[in-house]
């Protein structure tokens, strides 16, 4: 499995190092062209077409909605907005930063455990950790509920955050565990000559030689989590704690007799998102395959 | 050196795994182990009382025909779904990457099959839900320019169609994201290989069946592995478009188990579910895994 | 207990009229909760089903003038919609982590939660008090259990079958009163290339609106009762023929193509935009709907309605009216029964009711609360009907046991897909009758 280490090490981190020899066939390019040019439009079109009817009236919605809008209503942006789509954003953006942050430190001490250490039971952690790959959360929905209760925490940022991170572990564990067999140990060596506890080794050589896979893990824990929905929409009751994701569908309730409304509210909630991919999308390959070249 | 190391840091390695075991016991496993415990009662969220049931859930699940067409409909899901984000994917990815098109096309390429991944799984349900919609949705209008009047339908309101509008939709968001992940892996299969297979005149094709799909290979057992595991937890998406219906004909295990637990308010029957859900998972998962090593010895 | 208001206890009317509003409303000034308390700072959590912002802005300014008029306390309100708020009221109720006020649909919703002791007995703060005479007392019925009240009504709703002017008028039509003439209606709507009637049933408690008319207009009403409440022996659980006869003449209305296509593809919303937008003649629709009606395109003079004709012939009572009161209870389990008693109280005074009325376009329970000052002639005359109506048969999905209720949903979809016929869907329900029955005498 130590192969999966480059695929998952990279949502993003395409690395760019190889020439290619021969041109393609002039057949061969346009076939490739043609059919990705459907997939691409197949795959954007629904946001286009989100995008364009959340300027309409329902009525425009219903009678044009292949057409431009021929008034742009932007009161439906305001209206949406007015909603509070910011306070559903604000709790995302905490939720998944303390979510990934405790994820990616907790696995990450685990995978140098387990990478770096030989001890009794190694086997057994491994299992145990790994083990949580194959569980559905659906299976502890109920039992969760309980014990967030008997713990107090239920209807608090609390009654996401341990849960997320607990079903997160054993992926990133995993991605980690992976990427640190493959690092050189001399400089862990020697900051042991030095006199460097394991602490001191984990911070100041593990930390630093690991940053492309923590990146990566905390890309794909950060989707994981933004998109959450089963324990949001079961582990929360408050307006003011909900995330995007149950925020939509309140808003959706709320609004549902204002359809392009709904669909502006959509837009605004996307475009945080998008913007974000298309932003860091170029820094993610530079500064992964530069960690690639090492790995 | 190694064990050097070990003996120098005894304790290290448990203090380090501590957090870890600690969050996964408490919030996995053992409500895995409740779950089967609340399984074998009769019990609701009303009333305090708890009735010992033994196995009658499990008695009672078993011919309920919701059950078994649940089941049916995450096998469809987890078929559809290996075959396009796994098998579809991987095609797509060797294109891209056998440089037919130039960089910057296929950077565009790449990111635009990407996108759908990064929106929430709502705003995708509801989306689709107005894409869907027989009047005036954006299927139905297609087919009607391109004169398939006949396909038009209630893609989600009709039982025939509920559940495959429903995968469709999964198909779309994550098939860019899983080609990303595909296209590094092919990244890193050694370039002498390729080159190897042309000197013996292979074609794109051979190159393909020869090269990249042997050396993608670990990468592929492991995101077949994460997707039909994810096709029997499905739950979002479907509850967001259909909640299951039109009489239950899109419904999974997990909206089974919620409305179980919290329409109908039967949680000792819900908590049956989830340990059958449990059980297929881990059996999906074991088997797989025990194929794949099985593959890798022969 | 009875579902439709009438039966058993003697037939009672809705005293809602809106001229009838006689009863003057009592002027309660200076402070609701008592003195003794004064200084506790108490925080009320207060849970509904009304998130649309116009009604989140109604409850608001209600709760910051009650806690300027009550300092010490807190209101801290949270809403879902509709169709979510039936499952998150159970998460809660299984949470314990229960509200102070929570919504409730009348009828057996409600009484599951007296039944299993979650609800306060409101009996005595209401009956004892000068609360009595704020509230309509009919509409207070289905939330009482075991002779007990354990809800207060904040509103009042019905279906009617509301049809647009301009088509009517079109084809020379006017408003149907037998089922007969009602069919004869589609009929020449369908002729005309018109949809008759604007159907959504995405989510099929819009179906269970008609059936809920079919079945008290063709069934037998302490047949029904019966049936609904589970008190009937376990064989004779919903056999009566004529619950295949409603059923079939819901089918009939698709068979026929008196619906729009495919009604379980689109959510009960789209329709009405279609109803609006002219693409069909009538719509089955909620008197607090009539509000939206009157502010979209086709205007206040745009449409009229009149009551379902469902039921020409049936054994059950013609002049019930398919409809229920909306309210709330106590949490048993409150911290601060005194307080939330007092919210309550208020939110139900009539000033606010004829607020409600004036903001919303929803008739209130509140006593006097619709007039022609602060409400449309549709709604009025609306409230009118309810008033002359022999009483309300409750909404069939929240009136039942949820087992029954989950057996008859489906079914619905299922009718009108085809997939399953009127028997199959009655044998199914019977069948989900005798589970919940033995269950409720478990317990």
């Amino acid at each position: 499995m130590a192969n999966v280490k480059p695929a998952a090490s990279a949502t993003w981190s395409l690395p760019r190092v190889r020439s290619h020899p021969e041109a393609a066939s002039p057949l061969m390019r346009w076939s490739v062209i043609v059919l990705f040019g459907v997939f691409t439009v197949v795959s954007l079109y629904p946001m286009i077409w989100l995008l364009t009817n959340s300027f309409k009236t329902d009525f425009d919605l219903f009678e044009a909605s292949w057409a431009l809008p021929e008034v742009w209503h932007w009161e439906n942006y305001r209206r949406a907005w007015d909603f509070g789509i910011a306070r559903y954003l604000i709790n995302s953006v905490l939720v998944t930063t303390v979510s990934v942050s405790l994820t990616v430190t907790v696995s990450l001490m685990a995978a140098y455990a387990l990478s770096r250490f030989r001890f009794r039971g190694q086997t057994a952690f491994l299992f145990f950790i790994l083990g949580g790959l194959m569980l559905a959360p659906e299976v502890s929905l109920l039992p969760l509920f309980r014990i967030l209760q008997q713990l107090g925490i239920y209807n608090t940022y609390l009654a996401m955050i341990l849960p997320y991170v607990a079903f997160g572990i054993p992926f990133v564990t995993f991605l980690m565990r992976s990427y640190i067999m493959g690092l050189p140990r001399e400089l862990e060596e020697a900051a042991y000559i030095d006199g460097a506890g394991p602490l001191g080794v984990l911070r100041n050589v593990i930390v630093p030689l690991s940053r492309p896979i923590i990146a990566s893990a905390a890309l794909i824990e950060a989707m994981r989590v933004w998109n959450e929905f089963m324990f949001a929409l079961t582990f929360i009751s408050s307006e003011d704690l909900k995330t995007l994701p149950i925020g939509i569908m309140s808003f959706v309730s709320a609004l549902q007799t204002e359809w392009t409304v709904v669909m502006a509210a959509l837009v605004l909630s996307a475009l945080p998102m998008i913007v974000l991919f298309l932003a860091t999308q170029r820094q993610y390959i530079e500064g992964l395959t530069a960690g690639a070249i090492k790995g | 050196m190694v064990s050097r190391m070990g003996r120098r840091t005894n304790l290290a390695p448990y203090l380090f795994l501590l957090p870890a075991v600690v969050l996964m016991l408490v919030f996995v496993y053992i409500p895995v182990i409740e779950s089967f415990r609340f399984s074998l009662f009769k019990w609701n969220s009303f009333s305090p009382e708890w009735t010992w049931v033994g196995l009658g859930n499990y008695r009672k699940l078993l011919p309920d025909p919701i059950f078994w067409q649940s089941i049916g409909n995450n096998i469809w899901y987890a078929i559809i779904s290996v075959a396009i984000q796994v098998f579809l994917a991987l095609m797509l990815a060797a294109l891209l990457e056998s440089h037919a098109v130039g960089r910057r096309l296929s950077t565009f390429f790449r990111t635009s099959l990407f996108l759908p991944a990064v929106l929430a799984i709502t705003i995708v349900g509801v989306t689709w839900q107005m894409l869907y919609r027989p009047d005036t949705g954006l299927i139905n209008q297609v087919l009607h320019v391109v004169g398939l009047d006949s396909w038009t339908r209630a893609w989600l309101g009709e039982e025939r169609t509920a559940i495959f509008s429903v995968i469709a939709v999964s198909q779309w968001q994550s098939l860019g994201y899983l080609m990303v992940l595909l296209i590094v892996a092919i990244r890193a299969v050694p370039r002498e290989l390729y080159e190897a297979a042309r000197i013996d005149g292979a074609g794109i094709w051979r190159q393909f069946r020869d090269v990249t799909v042997p050396g993608v290979r670990e990468t592929t057992l492991v995101l077949v592995i994460i997707t039909v595991v994810g096709a029997f937890k499905v739950f979002d998406v479907v509850w967001v478009m259909t909640a299951g219906g039109p009489n239950h004909a899109s419904e999974v295990l997990g909206t089974f188990l919620y409305r179980t637990a919290f329409r109908d308010d039967e949680m000792g029957y819900a908590s049956a579910i989830a340990t059958m859900l449990f059980f297929i998972t881990f059996a999906l998962a074991a088997v797989q895994l025990w194929a794949g090593r099985s593959g890798k010895d022969a | 207990m009875s579902a439709s208001i009438h039966s058993r206890r003697g037939i009672l009317k809705l005293g809602l009229a809106a001229g009838v509003a006689a009863a003057a409303p009592v002027a309660l000034g200076g402070r609701i909760a008592p003195a003794a308390r004064a200084q506790e700072q108490v925080t009320l959590r207060f849970f509904h089903k009304w998130p649309e912002p116009e009604q989140i802005a109604f409850y608001q300014g209600v709760i910051d003038a009650f806690q300027a008029e009550n300092p010490n306390i807190k209101v801290q309100m949270d809403a879902v919609g509709d169709e979510p708020y039936k499952d998150k009221i159970r998460i809660l109720m299984a949470s314990g982590d229960v509200p102070d006020i929570y919504f409730s649909w009348a009828g057996e919703f409600a009484w599951k939660f007296a039944r299993a002791g979650r609800a306060l007995d409101l009996t005595s703060a209401f009956n004892d008090t000068d609360w009595k005479d704020n509230v309509v007392n009919s509409a207070t019925e289905p939330y009482m259990w075991d002779g007990k009240l354990f809800g207060i009504p904040m509103r009042i709703n019905a279906k009617f079958m509301a049809y647009s002017k301009a088509k009517f008028d079109e084809l020379g039509l006017s408003a149907p009163t037998t089922w007969d003439e009602f069919l004869a209606v589609c009929g020449a709507m369908k002729e005309s290339g018109l949809t008759p009637i604007s159907f959504g049933n995405q989510f099929p408690w819009a179906s269970s609106h008609y059936v809920g008319d079919f079945n008290a207009k063709l069934v037998a009403n302490d047949v029904r009762m019966a049936d609904y409440r589970l008190e009937a022996d376990a064989d004779a659980l919903f056999i009566d023929p004529n619950y295949v006869e409603a059923l079939s003449r819901f089918k009939s209305l698709n068979d026929e193509g008196y619906f729009n296509n495919s009604p379980n593809g689109i959510s009960h919303d789209q329709a009405r935009t279609a109803f609006i937008a002219g693409r069909s003649g009538m719509i089955y629709l909620e008197l607090e709907e009539f509000v939206n009606l009157a502010e979209s395109p086709m205007g206040q003079d745009g449409f009229g309605f009149f009551q379902f004709p469902s039921g020409t012939g049936g054994a059950g009572d013609q002049k019930l009216i398919t409809g229920a009161p909306d309210g709330f209870m106590i949490s048993s389990a409150t911290k601060y029964p005194e307080e939330a008693i007092a919210f309550l109280k208020y939110l139900t005074l009539p000033k606010n009711g004829k607020e409600y009325v004036k903001q919303l376009g929803i008739p209130s329970a509140s006593v006097g609360a619709v007039t022609e000052e602060n409400a449309i002639p549709q709604v009025v005359e609306g409230v009118n009907q309810i008033a002359a109506a022999s009483g309300l048969a409750l909404w069939l999905d929240t009136d039942m046991n949820t087992k029954v209720v989950e057996a008859y949903l489906p079914g619905f979809q299922a009718l009108l897909t085809g997939s399953k016929d009127p028997q199959g869907v009655m044998d199914d329900v019977h069948n989900a009758a005798v589970e919940a029955q033995t269950d409720q005498s478990d317990q």
